[in-house]
């Protein structure tokens, strides 16, 4: 197979070589303009992003976001600056504006974010990129059925990240072999060398081990990275892993394969003589056809995906609502033949094997492999090729935080569902019980957390979900609970429910999920009594709707008692505490889970973090003895 | 080899007795809960039986005894055959195990530290090997003692890029005092495993990364007997080809049974089957560990000496982190630290340059430095700080929010936060920490203001129950108090304070000396202002909030380095929302951040003396206008 390789020209190899110089040019002068960054970091890589995009890659250099491009994943997104250099060398970006990177007003920032429009997926975070790259290659070959390739680019150091061991396994097991992951094995890392340092024997053998088509080679010659990304193209049923053993600073004399310098700009009185001597070995001008894509990806458009039919709940019915989310996205994938779904072998208790059933090619099983599942959603959304639905446990989207901030950062839209919020799951106790995802998502910017109560609302959240800019959550319970809305009635963001309402109330008691059944059983003992009662159900929890909730409160007498399945931090207490905390006269009272819980029956464990029925009516009555 | 004697033949038939005792109590267990999973406690009953009655050396009476060998059940949903093999060792009487994931039995679903054998919470997958590593590290480094530690881990499990974390880790520190044992039945979930029974990948991958592989048939005692008698100088992983539900006809090797209790009429059947295949109701007893482990005191631990910083010096609380850590570090020799290849940022290599041999390099893998540092801080052997960027333990999120369940005393340090840091961009900002970290039960945040305060926040995490995290900022700030200054938990500082006080802001880090600028500009201006210093995120200092905000007619300004979501701003809201007449407004990031240099980046989202000065305007003249 090698023997065909059609060797490029020692022409077109020197210009390879000479485009690999100026990119250390441009990082360094770059760096040394923003007094920070990371040369090092990309003079090692080079030759492999010379290579790469001057040679292998097949895109519009004026069109960097075409959907038949191939993909480019910088996962040690730290060696920004080579990035740039590359497109400024494609004659994307002008040359003067690479002086301008880190300042306020330059979108080459620090790291890459798609305010570039060649950056699909912010990097900076490590050890993220080649799960998102998987996302890609899926789309690509599974979804998209087009001959784009997808290329990720990570360290050495990086490596050390256990998301990059499960996209390796999940490359493999989907025979991902329009993707090709290269190490940039340049031996260091930030404070000192990688643990594998040039071994790169080692790293073959574990990319072997994680069923990767695996080839070593000197990440400084063109000639055999053009020859690796060659035989690369030939593999069938294979992803492929390029071990590039480099060094760290590669030409720059004094600094090349040393200690200590990680992120530091060449000094002042040194970047001369660095960049002469570079300068002196570059021997061509700038030559090379970018080769354009194959356009074969279709064409695709969706907006205002509608559902085919209302709800067909029957108010009082009992239904949870993680299976009103499966039967929802299941009705959503035949409205729509781009909604895909991912799940992390957790399907038969998110019910995502609902949409399963329905479209199994649109289901993506991503295994125990939580951070992985998220960042392959975010590559399937790249690009909007997809409309991207993950789920698990509540508490195991915990496991992927960093992704789920890096996805806002990326202006992703995906839509993650978590289920089993909560005490109310009962037996199987703490460890499995989400009880900080609402303050999680909460903190993430541009998300929309939906906190559905029962099966109507909970099919209309999945449904505005798939219409929504930005991540969207929705939270889901184990416990069924009764259908309290009418398959007529409407759903906005941000907008809440007055459910229950009397001239007479003396509190508005706001719940979400199992609280709100707990709240109007407290309502109609309550109201035995004598005792009104408003309840409120949020809907969406951030955005918060403060004007409903305000005039509520106005209406009761300024008082509020919120009661959740959550820690008290960072949930709903919190943030109805801060929506009214510009009204001196609204009391808020914040009933929730404090400590660890523990195993037991969903109903005693309500009782047990004062959260049940009870324990409300007697938050009410207590509201008035003050 | 050498050290093998292949156990006779009574003895092997009593292991499968044991093994298949363990069946049985799991199975009745679980159909008496009418939940929980005993086909994944079925495919390990020989490994458990060969664990604590063949291979494991503890004293059955007394489980966290320092010199035990130690056992961790990543795969924690198998719990009933822990607390089964815990009622044949004699600890747990046999009736209690049938008050399993009840609401008053300490046996929960996943094991829980309350009970005396289990030393971390599992149940989220993929986190026990990494806490397996920290023992076995303390073990062999700084116990230097001879007890072993082992760990079982599920196949579907080991899609967990943790898991890989850890396996990097005890093959690079060549943890020969580790043990994983991986349960390979086959089955996860919701389907297979993705390897399926593909043993021979499994033992490539654990090779490559540096450990001894032996696959063995996992039900037979014999094999596993002989397996765990190798002695090796690299971890040994146990690759056990085993099959789910192994025993109870009918369910061995299906699908669609994980998760599910045996109905009634069927586990008696069941029960009567295994029962019959047991030939000697007599128990096992384990053998007893070596005592040879040090005496160590981590109780009650004192700076050597008070700060040494002078008022007005300008000083990174990162760096005085890392001071102070290595002063502690000379106060006690079980303070050890770890960091993520991050340490000269976070300037844990100020601790690693006076005490080497207690600094653990985790390298770039945040998930496994958690982990090992729950594992270090187990049976309160060390007092454990780990270090990175603020951000980076998002990564570590699962890991922390375990750490909690576990009960564990961990501290952390979390540098880079906010927009503060500047031109590396919103993905090194540490924006979502203090939300993140206040969500977790009986944590403790310190947010220090200065190298002083920040010195004594070691002191205090050092000493303090429960996890502790503490926020540090990039940027050079003023040391604003003296030597001497008491700090404590829970106790905020009134740094700034006139007569007729405007409003209260309420500031930390970078930003309370925004509001310190911002209050000597509005003395000038005849509007003077307080200004607080929390000290501690959580718990928060309520009464001196609440104290100042009276005295300053109600107003409170809080102003944070951070989103706006579960920060300072609602921990005050949160804590002020039942009181009458005091309102709120809050400074914070309100969007995804970018580049910039760190003033710039601070007006950009009005969290700078400016910001301040505006909103204290804004909220006196919104209630004169109200009154
Ligand atoms: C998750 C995460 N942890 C830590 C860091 C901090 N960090 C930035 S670069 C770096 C070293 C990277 O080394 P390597 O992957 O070998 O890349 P190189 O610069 O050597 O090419 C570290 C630790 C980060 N950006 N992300
Ligand atoms: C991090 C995490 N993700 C998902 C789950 C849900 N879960 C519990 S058990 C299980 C399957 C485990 O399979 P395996 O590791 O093979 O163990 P087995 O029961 O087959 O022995 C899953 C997905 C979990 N507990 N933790």
């Amino acid at each position: 197979m090698a023997s065909n390789f059609p060797k490029p020209e020692e022409k077109s190899l020197q210009a390879l070589r000479d485009a690999a110089n100026r990119l250390r040019l441009h990082s360094i002068r770059a760096t040394c303009a923003s007094n920070s960054g990371h040369p090092t970091s990309c003079c090692s890589a080079a030759e492999i992003m010379s290579v790469l995009f001057f040679h292998t890659m097949r895109y519009k250099p004026q069109e960097p976001g075409h959907p038949s491009n191939d993909r480019f994943v910088l996962s040690k997104g730290h060696a920004a600056p080579v990035l740039y250099a590359a497109w400024a060398e494609a004659g994307y970006i002008k040359e003067p504006e690479l002086l301008k990177l880190r300042k306020i007003d330059c979108d080459l920032e620090g790291h890459p974010t798609p305010r570039l429009p060649f950056v699909d997926v912010a990097t900076g975070s490590l050890g993220q990129g080649l799960g998102a790259a998987c996302g890609m290659a899926y789309t690509g070959k599974y979804f998209d059925k087009a001959s784009y390739r997808v290329y990720c680019l990570m360290g050495d150091g990086e490596s050390s990240e256990g998301s990059v061991w499960e996209a390796l396994q999940f490359g493999f097991h989907y025979k991902l072999d329009n993707l090709v992951a290269i190490f940039d094995v340049n031996r260091l890392g930030q404070s000192e060398a990688a643990p594998l340092k040039h071994d790169t024997d080692m790293y073959r053998k574990r990319c072997e081990a994680f069923g990767w088509n695996t080839y070593v080679v000197d990440g400084h010659n063109v000639e055999e990275l053009c020859r690796a990304l060659w035989q690369a193209s030939q593999q069938k049923g294979k992803p492929t892993a390029i071990v590039a053993k480099t060094f760290k600073g590669r030409g720059i004399s004094g600094v090349e394969d040393a200690d200590n310098w990680h992120g530091k700009p060449i000094p002042k009185d040194k970047v001369e003589s660095v960049l002469n001597s570079i300068q002196s070995q570059i021997q061509t001008n700038k030559v090379f056809s970018i080769q354009p894509p194959a356009q074969d990806v279709p064409e695709i458009s969706y907006k205002d995906i509608k559902m085919p039919s209302p709800p067909a709940f029957k108010i009082g019915e009992k239904v949870a609502t993680r299976k009103a989310y499966g039967l929802a996205l299941a009705k959503l994938g035949n409205a729509n033949s781009h909604v895909v779904a991912l799940d992390g072998d957790t399907k038969n208790s998110t019910f995502s094997e609902l949409f399963k059933q329905a479209h199994p090619e649109r289901y993506i099983e991503c295994f125990i492999a939580e951070q992985n599942m998220v960042s392959v959603a975010l590559g399937c959304a790249a690009r909007n090729r997809t409309i991207a639905f993950a789920s698990t446990f509540a508490a195991f989207f915990t496991r992927a935080f960093d992704q789920i901030r890096m996805g806002a950062i990326s202006q992703t839209n995906i839509n993650l569902c978590g289920s089993h919020s909560g005490v109310s799951i009962g037996e199987d106790g703490p460890s499995q019980m989400a009880l900080e995802d609402i303050a999680m998502f909460r903190t993430i910017p541009g998300c929309t957390v939906f906190y559905p109560s029962d099966a109507v609302s909970t099919e209309h959240a999945v449904c505005l979900a798939a219409n929504t800019k930005g991540i969207c959550f929705i939270r889901t319970s184990r416990p069924e609970t009764p259908t309290l809305y009418s398959q007529e009635e409407k759903f906005e963001i941000g907008h809440a429910k007055v459910v229950r309402k009397n001239d007479a109330d003396k509190v508005t008691v706001i719940g979400a999920g199992v609280t709100l059944h707990e709240a109007l059983k407290a309502a109609d003992e309550l109201a035995k009594q004598g005792i009104h009662i408003r309840v409120i159900d949020p809907f969406t929890i951030k955005p918060l709707d403060a004007n409903t909730i305000i005039s509520n409160a106005r209406a009761t007498g300024g008082r509020i008692i919120t009661v959740e399945d959550h820690y008290k931090e960072g949930g709903i207490g919190d943030a109805v505490a801060s929506a009214v905390s510009g009204e001196p006269s609204i009391l808020v009272q914040s009933l929730a889970v404090s400590g660890v819980p523990r195993s037991g029956k969903p109903e005693e464990l309500l009782d047990l973090f004062g959260i049940s029925a009870k324990k409300i009516i007697a938050a009410v009555k207590s509201t008035f003895a003050n | 080899m050498e050290d093998y004697h292949k156990p006779d033949q009574q003895a092997l038939q009593a292991l499968k007795d044991a093994a298949n005792r363990l069946r049985i109590h799991s199975i009745k267990a679980t159909t008496a809960a009418g939940s929980g999973h005993p086909t994944s406690c079925c495919s390990a009953a020989e490994i458990m039986s060969v664990l604590f009655f063949h291979t494991m050396k503890y004293k059955p009476q007394d489980p966290r005894n320092p010199n035990n060998d130690r056992f961790i059940l990543s795969k924690g949903h198998a719990a009933p055959i822990l607390y089964a093999v815990w009622a044949e060792a004699g600890f747990i009487h046999e009736s209690e195990l049938l008050n399993l994931r009840k609401i008053d039995s300490i046996l929960e679903g996943h094991p829980v530290p309350k009970q005396a054998f289990t030393d971390v919470a599992t149940g989220s997958l993929g986190q026990g090997l990494g806490a397996a590593c920290g023992m076995a590290y303390n073990g062999k480094y700084f116990d230097r003692s001879s007890y072993r530690v082992y760990c079982v881990l599920g196949d579907g499990e080991l899609s967990e890029g943790s898991v890989w974390e850890a396996m990097a880790f005890a093959g690079f520190y060549k943890l020969d005092n580790l043990v994983a044992i991986l349960d390979i039945n086959r089955l996860g979930q919701s389907e297979p495993a993705p390897l399926q029974h593909h043993v021979e990948i499994y033992q490539k991958r654990c090779e490559a990364f540096g450990w001894h592989a032996i696959i063995v048939d996992g039900h037979s005692v014999e094999e596993l007997c002989k397996a765990f008698g190798q002695a090796r100088h690299q971890p040994t992983a146990i690759i056990a080809k085993t099959f789910k539900g192994k025993g109870i006809t009918g369910i061995e090797d299906k699908e669609n049974w994980h998760g599910k209790p045996l109905p009634k009429n069927m586990a008696e059947q069941v029960i009567q089957e295994i029962d019959n295949r047991i030939q000697n109701k007599k128990k096992l007893s384990p053998a007893l560990p070596q005592e040879d482990v040090p005496i160590v005191n981590i109780k009650n631990i004192k700076m050597p000496s008070p700060p040494n910083y002078k008022t007005g010096e300008k000083f990174a609380t990162r760096k005085a982190y890392g001071l102070a850590l290595a002063k502690l570090g000379h106060a006690c020799d079980r303070v050890v630290a770890l960091d993520g290849d991050t340490k000269n940022s976070t300037f844990a290599e100020l601790f690693k340059k006076e005490h080497p041999s207690r600094f653990i390099e985790c390298y770039i893998a945040e998930q496994n430095m958690v982990s090992v540092a729950v594992g270090c801080a187990t049976r309160d052997r060390n007092v454990v700080f780990a270090s990175t960027f603020a951000t980076f333990f998002t990564r570590a999120y699962d890991q922390i929010r375990m750490a909690a369940i576990s009960e564990s005393n961990i501290n952390l340090c979390g540098s880079h936060c906010g927009v503060s840091i500047g031109e590396d961009g919103p993905s090194q900002m540490g924006l979502e920490d203090l939300c993140m970290f206040r969500a977790i039960p009986n944590s403790t945040i310190f947010y220090p203001s200065d190298a002083v305060s920040t010195e004594k926040a070691v002191e205090l995490a050092a000493n303090t129950k429960g996890i502790c995290f503490i926020r540090t900022s990039r940027p050079e700030n003023t040391v604003i108090y003296s030597s001497n200054e008491d700090f404590h938990v829970g106790q905020a500082k009134v740094v700034f304070k006139g007569k007729d006080d405007h409003a209260t802001v309420i500031g930390a880090g970078v930003t309370l000396h925004e509001a310190l600028a911002a209050a000597e500009q509005l003395k000038k201006e005849k509007m003077p202002i307080r200004v607080i210093d929390l000290f501690t995120v959580k718990p928060l200092d309520k009464k001196t909030i609440l104290e100042n905000a009276r005295a300053t007619k109600g107003r409170i300004i809080t102003v944070e380095d951070h989103y706006y979501e579960g920060g300072i701003g609602e921990a005050v809201s949160a804590a002020v929302v039942g009181e009458p007449g005091i309102t709120v407004t809050r400074l914070a990031v309100s969007h995804v951040p970018r580049s910039g240099k760190p003033a710039e980046l601070l007006r950009m989202f009005g969290i700078d003396k400016e910001g301040i000065i505006q909103a204290v305007k804004m909220a006196v003249s919104k209630s004169r206008n109200a009154e």
